[in-house]
């Protein structure tokens, strides 16, 4: 692995860190608006951030670091509970992992950041430290917990233990144990039991092992609100035996917080084993036992029998066995660079080509009646080939597929951003996160949708005011909704604000000359909106319902467009907005239609055509010099490609020709060609920078042979076909309303 | 190579011929010769791109020298060779009618495009090789008929 590599890698890493952190503290978010503050949650947040800067460290980022460092330190007292979750706290996180995001890009970039927010930042987080809850240092007191148990506690654990304490929530001793063999799993499998019931604060080893050394007996702190039987029969099949930690005399502490009295359960199940005398029992149980305190900070200051039983101080208390299981999944995981996969698509890509010439091969060979024997042979190879490549195919490609949650989490994280800039108050309904679609389609799918999101918010959604006047919730609401449709995957992105003024989209568009007074008179709604899309409505003065700054919808057509999707909108003035994006799965590998054109072969993605047929010269009229057809009672524009493309022809025979209709985002043409040679799955490459201004293909594809067909964009053709606007090539078209 | 003449540093040039003229561009630059393999056609590409062929799996556009440089267009030809070049920010195939020989030329073998061809000449020549004759031990022996036009690539290709 050489420099870039790694630093890539960083890069690839640091990113995932802050979207995860960006996750869990919307989670926090949530969690502490609904009155607890999730342990785990802050904990997974620390150690995210601990990982980030032990990262900018090693690739000498230091501001990078700097920023970290702080926000470890207040992070740090948010576990220890010396600062406690409120709104300006979580602000000021927020902040802080927007400004980290930043940095990390223009890091990537190379560039130097802005660093004006820094200092302010720091100085925020700086000021939140200390001033957090106190301590009740008797609070522990009247619990039987061997103050050596409480010693060996980490600074963390200890104050899980007293929150718990002072919630009053029952404490319990789950003595588990396990074959040294499988302990990840056994252990992994208890804590996922007994997490939903309960929180676990600490594991303890006993250090008590067998002499055979085949089991590992481990101590758990849990603490849980669930009734004993519950917990029992939760726990069932475990090796666990549990404990209730009993509190002393309560009488005397009158000072503490109420804490409700769960009756005693008398009836503690047995052992898995007959407890000896030599077994060292560290958290009390119905015996109170205790050392002498030996630790002013965790000392208990009652014990009524002196000399318990010791228990050995394992020298690193800290959840050994819990992280070793998280070292065991992390294992299983592995980070691969995109572009090793479109690699191996390429290979794949290739080993299909071998595959056609396999069985052009087979097929020769059947001619031969001498060579029966070898042929069948060869034919039972080829299937297999033929089957295992598919396999491979589809396995390659689900490594690829990412769920979109990924870029709605970031979305859900500027829409709380903007709508706070913009001081409305903002739902994100999310529905159908965990629909998958390909890593790179996700990663470019981010700046459109933010740009809708961000259009919705601005622009659509009313100020506060206005929604109360019109009866409207106050809080506005953007759903988002993904789901897979066949080989698609649809993006909803609604909203219930002001919608589109159609009258102004299209006066707009008259004084810009992209139509006539005419058509205007003619267009429907629905059409009309689309104008939005043309490059020229994204300045402010065009539209002020619905512009953005400085970048149009037009940006966010055409990035749609670069991955294969269309995108739609609809709007109803005074309900809403409604943005749908339509885009292939995947954009790795598909299946394509080739047709023929005046001796040229096409590829066309399959996705994108409703059907095929014979063309019919009697179904064909001209309407204003343009050619249409009607297919079962519908108008079908028509194109024929070869003039589209100014192919010449080598005098055109009288054969017959078919029409291929394409269909995307409910809009339809015609395409005329020569011939239809089938269907094939083709790996899509990309042209190169010098054909980039070519507007009608979505790359090239080999075609085996060494021979390159081009790939139709289907959208892009559809648009110049039908787009109003659109002057080129005006002869080859028609508009067929 | 030995003997090679001190303070003349020389470098390589791969020569070769577009309609009747002979050109050279820079041998580090020219990353294989091809035999021209079959050309898509793209469809509203400019005029000098012929079209695209696949090296080995990596989409490749083709470039007719002749037609970028305005020469006589003309169909490939047995001789003809595909330059796979290194381009601004791409690999281009570069369509010539022959490629000739390797040129070894020294900064004295060079001259300035200006002083041969005027103050006109297009930025895509980098200068006017005049390759010397050599014995066998490298020593010059007298100037040949050859003229090379070397090529700029960053600029013909921009």
């Amino acid at each position: 692995m050489n420099a870039g590599d790694a630093k890539d890698e960083f890069f690839g890493e640091a990113q995932e860190l802050i979207d995860a952190l960006a996750r869990d503290l919307l989670a926090l978010e949530t969690s502490a608006r609904g009155g607890g503050e999730d342990p785990e949650l802050i904990n997974d947040i620390f150690r995210s951030v601990h990982t980030l800067k032990g990262l900018s460290g090693l690739f000498g980022l230091s501001r990078l670091g700097t920023l970290t460092h702080e926000l470890e330190n207040r992070l740090d007292d948010m576990r220890m509970g010396r600062v406690s979750v409120t709104s300006s706290v979580l602000d000021v996180l927020f902040r802080a992992v927007e400004l980290l995001g930043r940095m990390l890009a223009s890091a990537r970039r190379g560039e130097a950041d802005d660093d004006s927010e820094l200092p302010s930042l720091l100085a925020s987080l700086k000021s939140g430290a200390g001033a957090g809850a106190e301590k009740v240092d008797d609070e522990l007191a009247p619990f039987d917990l061997d103050p050596d148990i409480v010693r060996v506690l980490t600074e963390h654990e200890e104050h899980r233990l007293r929150t718990n304490v002072r919630n009053g929530t029952p404490l319990y001793r789950l003595r588990a144990r396990f074959p040294i063999d499988r302990i990840d799993k056994a252990l992994d499998e208890l804590k996922q039991l007994a997490k939903p019931l309960g929180e676990i604060i600490a594991y303890l080893p006993t250090g008590d092992l067998p002499a055979d050394g085949t089991l590992f007996e481990l101590d758990i702190l849990y603490a849980s609100a669930s009734p004993l039987e519950q917990l029992r029969n939760r726990l069932e099949g475990q090796d666990v035996t549990i404990h209730r930690i009993a509190r002393k005399n309560a009488g005397s502490h009158t000072s503490l917080p109420a804490a409700p009295e769960v009756p005693q359960s008398p009836a503690l199940p047995p052992p898995p084993r007959a407890p000896t005398d030599r077994d060292s029992i560290p958290l009390a149980l119905d015996k109170p036992f205790g050392d002498p305190p030996t630790n002013e900070r965790t000392a208990l200051r009652e014990s009524k029998h002196a000399g318990g039983i010791k228990t050995p101080v394992p020298p690193k208390p800290e959840d050994e066995a819990s992280r070793a299981v998280a070292a065991g999944r992390m294992a299983h995981t592995v980070r691969v660079d995109i572009r090793r996969l479109d690699h191996l698509m390429n290979v794949l890509g290739e080993l299909a080509i071998v595959r056609g010439s396999l069985a052009r091969l087979t097929e020769r060979l059947r001619q031969h009646a001498t060579f029966r024997d070898l042929t069948s042979e060869l034919h039972r190879l080829h299937r297999a080939f033929d089957r295992n490549l598919a396999e491979m195919q589809s396995g390659i490609l689900e490594v690829r597929m990412v769920p979109l949650g990924q870029v709605f989490e970031r979305l859900a994280r500027a829409v709380r951003q903007i709508a706070r800039q913009n001081e409305k108050e903002i739902r994100l309904v999310v529905t159908g996160a965990e629909t998958e679609v390909d890593k790179l389609i996700v990663e470019e799918l981010s700046d459109p949708l933010l740009h809708i999101v961000r259009n919705s918010i601005d622009h659509g959604i009313e100020p506060q005011g206005n929604r109360a006047a019109l009866g409207k919730p106050i809080e506005g609401t953007i759903a988002l909704n993904a789901f897979q449709a066949g080989n698609h995957v649809i993006i909803e992105i609604e909203d219930d604000g002001a919608g589109v003024d159609h009258d102004r989209v299209l006066a707009t568009a008259l004084k810009r000359g992209l139509l006539t007074e005419e058509q205007a008179r003619e267009i429907s709604p629905r059409d009309a909106i689309n104008y939005l899309f043309l490059p020229g409505f994204s300045t402010r003065d065009a539209v002020t319902d619905l512009s953005g700054r400085g970048v149009g919808l037009d940006v966010v057509k055409t990035n749609i467009a670069r991955l294969g999707g269309v995108v739609d909108v609809q709007s109803e003035r005074g309900i809403g907005t409604k943005f749908t994006i339509t885009l292939p799965i995947t954009l790795a590998i598909l299946r394509a239609l080739l047709l023929g054109v005046a001796g040229r072969t096409y590829a066309l993605p399959l996705s994108s055509v409703a059907e095929a047929t014979v063309l019919d010269l009697r179904a064909v009229r001209t309407v204003e010099g343009r050619e249409v057809m009607s297919l079962r009672g519908e108008t079908l524009p028509l194109c024929r490609l070869e003039r589209l493309f100014s192919h010449e022809r080598p005098a055109k025979g009288s054969h017959r020709s078919y029409v291929v209709v394409v269909a995307l985002g409910g809009r339809r043409v015609g395409i005329v060609v020569d011939e239809l040679f089938g269907q094939q799955d083709i790996v899509i490459k990309a042209l190169g920078p010098s054909l980039s201004s070519v507007r009608g293909f979505a790359g090239a594809t080999d075609l085996g042979e060494q021979r390159v067909g081009l790939v139709l964009d289907a959208a892009a053709l559809l648009d110049e076909v039908l787009s109003a606007g659109e002057r080129r090539g005006l002869e080859a078209f028609s508009v067929g309303r | 190579m030995r003997a090679l003449p001190s303070g003349e540093e020389r470098e390589e040039y791969l020569g070769f011929r577009a309609d009747k003229e002979m050109f050279a561009v820079s041998l580090a630059l020219v990353r294989e010769i091809l035999k021209p393999p079959p050309i898509t056609e793209v469809p509203r590409a400019r005029r000098d791109i012929l079209g695209i062929v696949s090296v080995r799996g990596q989409i490749t556009t083709v470039i007719d020298l002749r037609r970028r440089l305005n020469l006589r267009a003309n169909d490939p030809t047995v001789s003809s060779r595909v330059l796979l070049v290194q381009g601004n920010d791409e690999v281009l195939g570069l369509l010539v009618d022959e490629v000739t020989q390797v040129y070894r030329l020294s900064p004295l073998e060079i001259e300035p495009a200006t002083s041969v061809l005027g103050a006109n000449v297009g930025s895509h020549v980098a200068g006017i090789g005049r390759p010397r004759m050599r014995g066998l031990r490298g020593e010059v022996q007298n100037a040949s008929d050859e003229v090379l036009i070397l090529l700029d690539l960053a600029a013909l290709l921009s």
